[in-house]
């Protein structure tokens, strides 16, 4: 049997699509090389503490109730290597640091300062390297303090 | 019963509609995602510390980048993106001896407190982004956080690579 009209269908009906794939190929690849991700940075972020002296004066709200003071001085005897003193604990790596500050953490919570009412401030040498301030910036982190600030070199 | 045939031309050529679909989908994804053309001013050849910890910045557009490297005279080396129009960053001094101007920090108050004289509003959530050599010693930074400090900039932001330590 013949089935009569089938040939009647006309499958080149419709637009040429092969430069639009060329263009928008053109276009995916330039996307993918040129496009910059910026995953592999990130951030701490310090909001930086009320100072009632020196060059950051500033009013203290009426009823300003100071947050409690946790101060980290940090010191290199080393070029490669920190120790850093909270309290009477040391500590010479971000792990041993983070340890103690947790250790810190628990026990000023028991006293009625829970971590976001605590102020640690890092008080660092002048000769600490910026990597060693990072480590003791997240130890902090880790530990869930909120707020950390830094004190003047010493 | 004779068999059916497909038209010469439609059995040539491959259906392109779905891979059409799909590589639309696929720009639309990376010119969602992608930051082209988007310069804060970050000097790439600073080495930056590794943290494990860290956060996102959403609005890096109200941010601005402060290249730090050790300088001369053990006086912090500073460099931003100030005006949108440059393509370079410019360096910032801490201190201009014969002036006595502090540009860094004119810079800062400027775009925290605003410029009426430019038709600057203060921009009360104004950021900083530090960008500072990982084997730099703290008295190159102390004098840049004294600065942020004097211009009552309290959002500080120091950038570090994802990673391990």
């Amino acid at each position: 049997m013949k089935i009569s009209g089938a040939k009647q269908v006309h499958y080149d009906s419709g637009p040429n699509m092969t430069p639009l794939v060329d263009v928008v190929m053109v276009i995916l690849i330039f996307l993918m090389l040129a496009g910059t991700f910026g995953g592999t940075e990130w951030y701490l972020t310090s909001n930086l503490p009320y100072s009632p002296k020196g060059g950051g004066a500033a009013q203290l709200p009426p009823g300003f109730v100071p947050d409690q003071p946790l101060e980290i001085k940090v010191d290199s005897p080393v070029p490669d290597r920190f120790i850093a003193r909270v309290e009477g604990y040391t500590a010479d790596d971000i792990n041993k640091l983070s340890a103690v500050l947790i250790k810190m953490r628990d026990k000023l919570a028991a006293a009625g300062s829970p971590p976001d009412k605590v102020q640690v401030i890092i008080s660092p040498a002048r000769n600490v390297k910026y990597k060693f301030i990072t480590d003791v910036y997240t130890a902090a982190n880790q530990a869930q303090f909120q707020k950390v600030g830094f004190a003047p070199a010493r | 019963m004779r068999r059916r045939h497909l038209q010469e031309s439609h059995a040539a050529h491959p259906n392109v509609t779905p891979l059409i679909d799909i590589v639309m989908c696929l720009i639309i994804f990376f010119m969602l995602i992608t930051k082209i053309g988007v310069n804060t001013g970050s000097d790439s050849s600073i080495e930056i510390p590794a943290s494990i910890l860290g956060n996102e910045l959403k609005d890096l557009g109200n941010a601005l980048t402060l290249n730090i490297r050790e300088g001369p005279r053990d006086q912090p080396m500073v460099t931003a993106l100030v005006e949108s129009g440059q393509s370079q960053p410019q360096e910032l001094k801490l201190l201009e001896p014969s002036t006595g101007r502090r540009p860094l920090l004119e810079v800062l108050r400027r775009l925290r407190d605003g410029d009426p004289a430019k038709n600057l509003p203060a921009n009360p959530d104004f950021k900083i982004v530090i960008r500072a050599d990982k084997e730099m010693g703290y008295r190159f930074l102390e004098p840049v956080l004294i600065a942020c400090m004097e211009a009552k900039v309290k959002n500080v932001n120091f950038n570090t690579v994802k990673g391990s330590q």
